[in-house]
């Protein structure tokens, strides 16, 4: 072989003019076409990141919201209870103490009824006796005996005025 | 195909000579071809562009693209070596053809004497006294001294040029300061080797190939399955050496531009 200074410009010029060709002609707009991919992935990776973090967030907002609720769910059930036995215990509470107004009034009714009973009892019976005791006196007093009682009844009444 | 007939038979380049110019036809033509094989090659991958939806060429040249990247980020910081990304697959790209060009086929016009070796009415020139004029006029690029050692000097003067630009004071202490002044001629020696390995190892290999195929082609019919062997094994010498020019290029530059305390 030999070493031909005119091969070695040629090949010197070409590979110049290539280049230029190249790099103008077809890297450039290759160059411009990867670094738009780039920042498209770059770009969805962060969104699919952003998509992500969002979707736990709500997630874990399902989560506290579902919570919330169950123990809300829970506290209804649980006031409902207690008042109902709350409930049931006054209207226990009412009925029994009604219950025993009334036993107590029917008895005070009773206790009345009863002492009306006895002094009706008793005034009729003093006037029984009265009465009996009149019917034996009208038969044994004689008119004699009769002035003599008058006339002490008088006498009795005239001393103490 | 014509083979080579005898041992002793020379191959020489179809030169005209253009008053001292001495322009080698099947040079000239081969570099035009590797040329254009590669800028259509890319012309066409990066015609129907897309972002979303690459075609087939496109994304061959882009897995290009980024071998070329991963050169680069072996031999530098890949934010320093960015701007020889063009170069890089310039290089590559055209050397790889040029590999590849030569190994197909081969053309080869014969001649008896001197006088009646023409093209188009010129003569053709030729030195030295043959028997036989055999003219070769397809080969690899890249099968000629002369070319790779364009090849590396470009390489070569332009990694000195970028390491006094950007690298300024690191560039020039290291002649005398790497370890110390003595070493100056071991420097000095490396700023012609580097050009002389570069260049000579691209040309030693596909030539040598070539000179193979060559030999090959003398055995006849019997051949046949050593020159699929060769043939294989020679489009696998092209891609590394194609690889081995690119990733020294990018060792060179680094060297040059990128200041480090060790060599």
């Amino acid at each position: 072989m030999n070493f031909l200074w005119e091969n070695f410009l040629i090949q010197l010029v070409a590979f110049a003019v290539l280049f230029f060709l190249l790099q103008r002609y077809a890297f450039k707009p290759l160059f411009g076409v990867m670094e738009k991919r780039r920042q498209m992935v770059l770009e969805q990776m962060e969104n699919a990141q952003k998509n992500r973090d969002e979707a736990n967030q709500y997630i874990e907002e399902q989560k506290q919201a579902l919570q919330q609720a169950r123990k809300e769910a829970y506290d209804i059930i649980e006031q409902a209870k207690s008042t109902g036995s709350k409930q049931a215990d006054e209207i226990l509470a009412a009925a029994r103490s009604e219950a025993s107004r009334l036993k107590e009034e029917a008895l005070r009714d009773i206790e009345s009824e009863k002492n009306k009973a006895v002094a009706a009892l008793k005034a009729q019976v003093s006037g029984l006796s009265v009465l009996i005791a009149s019917k034996i006196i009208e038969k044994q007093v004689d008119e004699q005996t009769q002035q003599q009682l008058v006339e002490q009844y008088l006498q009795e009444v005239g001393n103490k005025s | 195909m014509k083979g080579v007939r005898s041992n002793k038979m020379e191959h020489l380049a179809p030169l005209l000579n253009l008053g001292g110019f001495r322009l080698d036809l099947s040079a000239l033509f081969m570099i035009v071809l590797s040329s254009l094989v590669v800028l259509i090659l890319c012309r066409l991958a990066v015609r129907n562009l897309s972002v979303e939806n690459p075609g087939k060429l496109q994304n061959f040249l882009e897995w290009v693209v980024e071998f070329v990247q991963g050169i680069i980020g072996q031999a530098m910081d890949f934010k320093k070596g960015k701007p020889y990304l063009a170069l890089g697959l310039t290089l590559i790209l055209y050397i790889f053809v040029s590999n590849m060009l030569g190994l197909p086929i081969g053309i080869v016009t014969e001649a008896h004497d001197a006088d009646h070796a023409t093209f188009f009415g010129m003569h053709l020139f030729v030195t030295g006294e043959h028997e036989h004029l055999a003219f070769t006029w397809w080969k690899s690029p890249t099968a000629d001294a002369s070319m790779t050692m364009a090849l590396a000097l470009i390489v070569i003067v332009l990694s000195h040029v970028q390491g006094l630009r950007h690298n300024t004071k690191h560039y020039l202490q290291h002649y005398t300061h790497n370890p110390n002044v003595v070493f100056l001629p071991i420097h000095l020696i490396e700023i012609v080797s580097k050009p002389l390995t570069l260049g000579l190892r691209l040309f030693g290999n596909i030539f040598a190939g070539e000179v193979m195929i060559g030999v090959i082609l003398g055995m006849g019919w019997v051949g046949i399955p050593a020159m699929l062997l060769w043939q294989g094994f020679s489009i696998f010498v092209g891609a590394i050496q194609s690889f081995v020019f690119t990733m020294l290029t990018m060792v060179y530059i680094s060297q040059a531009i990128v200041h480090e305390e060790s060599h």
